[in-house]
């Protein structure tokens, strides 16, 4: 055997005993129990910081979906396909990814559903037509892998380049050696992660382990978007990925009004792709070459331009400068019993307070402002917070 | 107050806060907070004698009481003019988050924030301001601003990014007159309404060094920030980057043709 670090398995005693955790309440109920086992799982994600690691925000992301007939599994509900195009959408904003792409594999083929694209309505579009696919068949892991590759390898190298697999099916179909695919993918950096939607599957396990991803078995539904909410986060950056300064063009939206003479209904560069309304009277214009598009972000096509706007880049802003775990205490400590976030009773069993301001918030504005707001309500009062 | 009570009274079921932002500190000026325990005590005295909704005069006087309390016992620390909206923006989606986890099974609330603002934008807030922006529009929580003296580049942005209303309003004394037409009504019924058009607004960046507004600049890969003007050291977070020489191309070697 190979030297490998071997998770514990259930005959060492790796599980032990883990019906001993459960507990019932008076009732007989679980649900409390329940509770508090997700409430931990989601303290220690928010516990786990990289701490001061580069991160790679320039990310291009290739998500592979598995079509093949072990999609049809009723086991989430109504299948296993349906729910995983559910769980896609709305689509998480994965951290400035300069492109994401989909690709679907069934009938030991691999093919691709969307190119990579910044603006996610293209992949939302083609999400909700992708529900009525068959699933039929065995997917190819070699496919669909050499077909991301072949576009990712071209990727510039300061970006990271990342392929997601959600697999459910325990096998695979290739046309050649998968182990020397691994290899090739190695060097060119490009980082897998595979969901799975069965079990473990051995193949996975060594992808993942060589090119530097996670391999996660989900447990239910809602274990599945967690997972999917895991790769959300920029993953440190490998240390041979060169830093750049990429040029980029900030567009202004021009509206002309329909009272000005001089202002002519122009097609928009999207036309080129067949998809957009036809004629339209405002949009974006490149600053270099004044082409013009409909939405932002787009990669210009006649001179090359990245065109992004302000906000695109403010939303990742919060994985360079992420907020500190708040401190636990019991509640009794704390004479005033109001949360200072939404000015609710304290009523859970511990409060928390942030370690800057002292403040005290409950146990959902805590949830609350770590998954979503990404500052606290209490600390940005203070006159020199910038 | 009339906008308030109107909404109120539009369905029953709506639900009202109002919150008071000061150069200082934001604070909810209803509900209060220790509203469950001393509901008993404050019935008596507030029983309107002409017949109002109950809970509408509640409200006023509320509201009133609340205001009085801040501007007699806040003291004016320092000369700032701009008020911390991000706070206050934040504490109310905090609010709303609350709210609805309160709710019953089945039942689902619309939410929307109305900010009337007096005073200028705080430069200082902008990262913070952007990420309660995006929470909101990832909740489908609508942000309106109803703008009396000066337009605010950021409540500008908080508009578009959310889908709600931005109006600067040309005469201030037809107050509630514009709050009741143009931010009363839902979203459904803005579709059926011709509302103020929207506003231009200017997403360009500004760059880290000289604080202009650019339309082309370089950004670092590594901390996003943008610049100007190429330099080989990023000013953040001090990455050195690597410049792409021009690619030296070997002159070819003519092949000596034979002559036969």
């Amino acid at each position: 055997m190979d030297e490998e670090p071997e998770r514990a398995k259930r005959w060492e005693g790796g599980y032990e005993r883990t019906w001993e955790v459960l507990k019932e309440d008076e009732s007989g109920s679980l649900r409390a129990s329940v509770e508090e086992i997700l409430y931990q799982a989601k303290r220690k994600r928010v516990m786990e910081t990289h701490g001061q690691v580069r991160l790679g925000m320039m990310r291009h992301l290739y998500v592979v979906i598995d079509c093949s007939r072990s999609m049809e599994d009723q086991d989430l509900k109504p299948n296993r396909l349906s729910s995983t195009l559910k769980v896609l959408h709305p689509p998480p904003t994965f951290s400035t990814s300069k492109g994401v792409g989909i690709i679907t594999t069934k009938n030991k083929r691999a093919e691709k559903l969307t190119e990579l694209a910044g603006n996610p309505k293209k992949h939302v579009a083609a999400l909700r037509k992708a529900v009525d696919t068959v699933c039929a068949g065995e997917p190819s892991l070699y496919n669909a892998l050499s077909l991301a590759v072949h576009t990712l390898k071209h990727m510039p190298g300061h970006t990271s380049r990342e392929v997601l697999i959600v697999l459910s099916s325990l096998t695979t179909c290739d046309p050649s050696n998968i182990y020397e695919l691994i290899k090739t993918l190695k060097s060119l950096k490009v980082r897998v992660s595979v969901i799975g939607l069965s079990a473990e599957v051995r193949v996975c396990t060594v992808l993942t382990r060589e090119t530097g991803g996670f391999y996660h078995v989900i447990l239910d539904e809602s274990h599945f978007k967690e997972l999917l909410m895991l790769h959300v986060k920029p993953p440190p950056a490998s240390a041979s990925s060169e830093c750049s300064l990429i040029r980029m063009g900030f567009p202004q939206h021009c509206v002309a009004s329909l009272s000005d003479q001089d202002a002519k209904p122009s097609f928009s560069m999207s036309q080129l792709d067949g998809d957009s309304p036809g004629l339209s009277l405002s949009g974006y214009f490149c600053p270099q070459c004044h082409a013009k598009y409909t939405e932002l972000p787009v990669e210009c096509k006649v001179c090359g331009l990245t065109l992004v706007s302000a906000p695109h880049l403010a939303r990742s802003f919060h994985h360079l400068f992420p907020l500190q775990a708040f401190t636990e205490s019991p509640v009794e400590q704390h004479t005033d019993r109001s949360c200072q976030g939404c000015q609710g009773r304290l009523k859970d069993r511990s409060v928390f307070s942030c370690p800057s301001c002292f403040s005290s918030f409950c146990m959902d504005c805590d949830l609350f402002i770590h998954d979503s707001l990404h500052c606290c309500p209490c600390c940005i009062h203070g006159p020199s917070v910038s | 107050m009339v906008m308030g009570n109107s909404h109120m009274a539009m369905t029953r079921t709506n639900k009202l806060a109002v919150i008071a932002s000061h150069c200082q500190d934001s604070h909810f000026l209803y509900p209060m907070k220790n509203w469950g325990s001393s509901d008993g005590a404050t019935d008596d005295a507030s029983c309107s004698g002409d017949g109002k909704y109950e809970l509408l005069s509640v409200t006023n006087n509320v509201i009133a009481e609340e205001m009085r309390n801040i501007m007699l016992k806040t003291e004016i620390k320092g000369n700032s003019t701009a008020t911390l909206l991000a706070g206050s923006l934040a504490k109310a989606l905090c609010y709303i988050h609350r709210v609805s986890k309160e709710l019953a099974v089945g039942q689902e609330m619309k939410s929307r924030i109305l900010v009337v603002k007096a005073s200028e934008d705080c430069a200082l807030q902008y990262m913070n301001f952007m990420n309660v922006i995006f929470a909101a529009q990832k909740q489908n929580i609508l942000i309106d601003a109803c703008v009396l003296d000066s337009d605010s580049g950021l409540l500008q942005q908080a508009c578009d990014i959310t889908g709600g209303l931005y109006l600067k309003i040309p005469q201030k004394v037809a107050l509630a007159q514009y709050l009741l037409w143009v931010f009363l009504p839902d979203t459904e019924q803005r579709s059926q309404l011709v509302l103020p058009p929207p506003a231009h607004v200017d997403y360009r960046a500004a760059c880290f060094c000289h604080q202009n507004l650019i339309e082309i600049g370089y950004v670092c890969s590594v901390c996003l920030s943008i610049f100007c003007k190429f330099s080989p050291i990023c000013s953040t977070c001090q990455t050195a980057f690597k410049i792409q020489l021009p690619q030296m191309v070997k002159p070819k070697k003519k092949k000596l043709k034979q002559s036969i």
